[in-house]
């Protein structure tokens, strides 16, 4: 026992040993390119190179960016500008981006990821390893342009994925349920850092190996659904290719932690616009902040996911009877309880000038309100009530909570909406939707009376509820306190 | 008459003799028993043991070395630990990346880290083996009380030990382990919040920040645990080894059962001499020892020379332990997962797995499975030499009449208990499911935690009254204790996924 012990003992230091000495994949590496420098050294500076050259790990270190990188220990050749006829690891980096990014003052983990500490590709590579930032694929490594540079102000063609991501992100209207720089909805999760989480916040039950952020991105931008069950994100409708583009736009959303002599100076702008941002023009506002629920405006639909009525917020019959007034408290103040989220400077987002912008955009297209005589009768809540449930409640529902119809009974419509809007909207209806004009002038369902009783009850649900009760005369007969 | 230049001459040829005889007193390898003697005791390190050692301690069925091979890897994570140490840097933001470069670039550095790992869990491991070795042998009796709890407290180190050094890493398995063990720590707040004086009496909140140093896992608590890690703790365990080694010698070795009284006895073929004690002479001067043993009134009978036998015994089992350690860390790299992120918890988190036990049984109630339970398991050993006090079976395995039934009994008894116990917890939940708004109190007092020691407890009165003997009482006792944090600890290890869920295999785990 002593004996086959102390020989396995032996065997196992002897191997490590061995292992440790000639098993390091770098020194295999190394000693290849010592050969290459050989064959390529035929003037002095090569001749040079070849007599410095010693197999040793290699390492940039540097503290200002938190990263030690050991690629270099492999990548001997990368910015040797003659090696660009030899293969992998050997090769020099591409495009002369090193030119303006030299290695020992960036060093590579803060362009492409990956495990930088590491000495085996595997290791550095990091896809299956514990590391927070695997390898970026390559195509995908121009996201992290964005952590030095304005996007907007490199050559397109550099950052062509993340530039498309940026105008998608825009077009589809993203903002009006995501947030990002302090702008846009509450629906969806804030996507400030999205860049910077790491995979143990994503769910990956549903995304075959392996399990890499982008590759959950891509699939989420295929098909949200399928990767996270009960998803509420409607599906953006994208080719592969512009999948591809959201996700290096995603990856890029990164606050990283960067000393200012590394930035560029349009990202420094890029930094002060952000919290100054200049207002924008109602059209792109409505286009980026409002169009994923409300489309173009026009038509009013129901939203499967949610279980709501989306007005047509663009409608000729509402824009011309809606006040500048009334329209501005729904957006300030959005509708609570539904998804209409407040969209004023504390909560969406959007500046005054822009929500004013917006209006005026809303109101573009709408005709002159025609001419209805003024309704002065007075109301009585109680009739109103039965013809609120023979008339409205199909649609608006019992205490106008809304259904296949906007909420009437919400607090904040019930503060912004005027009397006369009311009658006009009950007398006239709203074309292009389900609302029919209750007083047509060839068949009038409601006379003025009963316009002025419904819009009382209606007023009603404005009221606390005890009032309320007490105004229908429906507070309890017996038992409860008079 | 040389000169002293003649004479300087001369020691210097010698030189390589001199020095040569003088680490090698001996100068040759001992041939009679006084020459092994001698090996014996004029060296220090072998002096610990007695010249000659009983026959039947070297039985390797007895002890299976189990206590030298704790010891073995006790000394192997003391000298990699050193080495660990060299490039070890414990503040948060150095720490994760020091580790990093052990692992990268230290040469061998990886392989060191691995066997201080291994041989670390290999330490927990054997040592409750030897604990049970001990039990089961009935090793604890009178006059090896005390070493009984000496090895108690050793027990007790060897988890802080393992425990303080799962944090210095700084990753993520390192801060969330570390988590819900000062969360343990902080159990007593399940009472002490469920009888409403928390603000005035928070003895957890107190084991946390004392653990800590701060109500988080942060810098304070980093350097807290190196230091109980690389010093305290050691300091304190070589102190208790010193003390357990040395009462092994007092207590008269090894427990073996009696020497028949007289005679002649035979052994290994060979008669041998028997001590006849004279009646004119007094042998209490030489009784430096408790007992009868080694020497007075026995003879030397059944003994034989510690140099070979003893030392080569003790040299294999040393070796194993070495080719152990190094085989598994050859093959398996110790554990390193991301980078220490409060932000993002592990889920699940899992303690270090000796203490998965008592997770499952923090998860019914913290201060029932965190504080309750452990105390009343620790004193419940701490008093077993105490409470059984009649002496026979010593050194044999199940060495009273009945044990052997007892144990079998048991084991099944408890098996069947725990499993049920568990079984039905996963599949009919606990109190908290049926009766939402029940108070805490009651789930403190009587979860399945509580009611498994009561079981427990029960069964044991149970063997205590119907086979009348106190040590057959203790054997279901430590069974069931056995069972129990086995099956406990499995359980935890294997079938508890994230959110403390039931799977049947973690590889149904949901992914994150």
């Amino acid at each position: 026992m002593l004996l086959g012990a102390s020989i396995l003992t032996i065997v196992y230091l002897v191997g490590a040993a061995v292992h440790e000495n000639y098993g390091a994949q770098w020194s295999g590496v190394q000693h290849q390119y010592r050969e290459i420098l050989r064959e390529k050294a035929k003037d002095d500076r090569g001749r040079e190179l070849l007599a410095k050259f010693r197999i040793e790990l290699k390492q940039v270190s540097l503290p200002a960016l938190g990263t030690v990188d050991r690629c270099v220990t492999c990548h001997n050749g990368i910015d040797d500008p003659r090696m660009t006829d030899v293969a992998l690891p050997h090769r020099v980096h591409p495009e002369g981006i090193l030119d303006i990014h030299p290695v020992d003052r960036f060093g590579c983990t803060v362009c492409h990821h990956g495990q930088g500490p590491a000495t085996t590709f595997r290791d550095a590579k990091a896809d299956d390893a514990y590391w927070d930032y695997p390898l970026l694929p390559p195509e995908m490594t121009e996201a992290t342009c964005a952590t030095c540079h304005d996007a907007e102000k490199l050559p397109s063609a550099q950052v062509p994925l993340l530039l498309t991501g940026m105008r998608l992100y825009q077009e589809k209207s993203c903002g009006s349920c995501h947030k990002l720089n302090g702008r846009g909805g509450a629906l969806g999760p804030v996507l400030d850092s999205e860049g910077a989480k790491t995979r143990h916040q994503f769910t990956m039950s549903n995304l075959q190996p392996p399990h890499t952020i982008w590759r959950w991105q891509e699939a989420h931008f295929r098909d949200p659904g399928a990767v996270m069950a009960g998803s509420q994100m409607r599906n953006p409708t994208v080719t592969r290719q512009e999948a591809l583009a959201l996700t290096v736009y995603m990856l890029s959303l990164w606050k990283r932690d960067v000393p200012e002599s590394y930035l560029a100076p349009d990202k420094i702008e890029q930094k002060y616009r952000s919290l100054h941002p200049a207002p924008l023009s109602g059209e792109q506002i409505y286009g980026q902040y409002c169009a994923a629920c409300h489309g173009n405006g026009t038509y009013s639909r129901w939203d499967k996911t949610f279980k709501r009525f989306i007005p047509a917020i663009r409608g000729v019959s509402l824009i011309s009877t809606a006040t500048p007034e009334y329209l501005a408290s729904n957006i300030q103040h959005g509708r609570p309880g539904t998804q209409m989220p407040a969209w004023d400077q504390h909560a969406g987002g959007l500046l005054p000038e822009e929500i004013t912008a917006v209006i005026k955009y809303l109101r573009a297209d709408a005709p002159a309100a025609e001419k209805l005589p003024a309704l002065t009768l007075a109301g009585d809540s109680t009739r109103g009530l039965a013809l609120f449930l023979r008339n409205c409640a199909g649609c608006h529902g019992m205490d106008g909570r809304g259904g296949i119809a906007p909420e009437i009974g919400n607090p904040v419509f019930q503060k912004a909406a005027t009397d006369e809007f009311i009658v006009r909207t009950v007398r006239s209806g709203r074309q292009g939707t389900a609302m029919p004009a209750f007083q047509s002038p060839d068949a009038p369902a409601l006379s003025d009376q009963d316009v002025a009783d419904v819009l009382a009850y209606v007023r009603t649900f404005g009221q606390p509820k005890r009032e309320k009760a007490l105004a229908q005369n429906l507070a309890p007969a017996s038992g409860g306190k008079p | 008459m040389a000169t002293a230049t003649q004479e300087f001459i001369r020691n210097l040829h010698e030189l390589p003799h001199t020095v040569k005889d003088a680490w090698f007193r001996l100068g040759k390898a001992p041939e009679s028993e006084r020459e092994e003697s001698q090996a014996t005791f004029h060296n220090l390190f072998l002096h610990i043991h007695s010249v000659r050692v009983h026959v039947r301690t070297l039985s390797p069925t007895l002890t299976f070395g189990l206590g030298l091979m704790a010891a073995g890897t006790f000394l192997i994570t003391v000298i990699t630990g050193l080495l660990l140490m060299v490039y070890y840097k414990p503040s948060t933001d150095l720490a994760y990346q020091s580790i990093k470069d052990i692992h990268f670039t230290v040469y061998t550095g990886r392989f060191i880290r691995n066997i201080h790992r291994w041989a670390a869990q290999l330490m927990v491991l054997t040592v409750l083996l030897h604990m049970a070795r001990v039990f089961f042998t009935g090793s604890y009796k009178k006059p090896r009380e005390f070493n009984w709890l000496v090895g108690l407290g050793l027990l007790v180190m060897t988890l802080a030990l393992s425990f303080t050094g799962y944090l210095l890493p700084w990753d993520q398995l390192a801060y969330w382990a570390i988590t819900i063990g000062s969360n343990i720590a902080n159990s007593p707040r399940e009472l002490t919040d469920a009888i409403g004086v928390t603000r005035w009496m928070d003895p957890g909140g107190f084991q946390k920040r004392l653990l800590l140093g701060a109500n988080y896992v942060g810098q304070d608590a980093l350097i807290r645990f190196y230091v109980l890690h690389v010093f305290l703790l050691p300091l304190a365990l070589v102190t208790l080894l010193g003390v357990h080694f040395w009462r092994i010698r007092k207590d008269g070795g090894l427990a073996r059962p009696e020497d028949p009284m007289g005679g002649p006895a035979e052994w290994g073929g060979a008669r041998r001499a028997v001590f006849e004690p004279i009646a004119t002479k007094t042998y209490g001067l030489m009784a430096l020892v408790k007992g009868k043993r080694p020497t007075v009134n026995r003879g030397p009978e059944n003994t034989v020379m510690s140099w070979p036998h003893l030392f080569w015994a003790e040299l294999a089992v040393f070796m194993v332990t070495v080719a152990t350690t190094l085989v598994l860390s050859f093959y398996w790299d110790a554990p390193l997962k991301e980078l220490a992120n409060p932000a993002i918890p592990e889920n699940p988190a899992k303690a270090p797995w000796y203490f998965l036990g008592i997770q499952e049984l923090v998860s019914y109630s913290a201060f029932t499975g965190g504080l309750l339970i452990p105390v009343i398991v620790v004193v419940g050993l701490a008093l077993i030499p105490f409470l059984d006090r009649k002496t026979g079976g010593e050194g044999t395995w199940f060495g009273t009449p009945g044990e052997g039934s007892v144990f079998r009994s048991s084991l099944l008894f408890a098996v069947l208990v725990t499993v049920g116990m568990l079984v039905f917890t996963v599949n009919f939940g606990w109190l908290r499911s049926w009766f939402p708004d029940i108070h805490q109190l009651w789930i403190i007092i009587f979860n399945p935690g509580s009611l498994l020691v009561l079981i427990f407890a029960a069964w044991s009165l149970i063997v205590l009254k119907r086979r009348d003997s106190v040590r057959l009482a203790a054997v279901s006792l430590f069974t069931c204790f056995v069972v129990g944090f086995t099956i406990l600890t499995y359980f935890a290890t294997v079938h508890r996924g994230p959110n403390w869920h039931f799977y049947w295999w973690p590889s149904q785990w949901p992914v994150h």
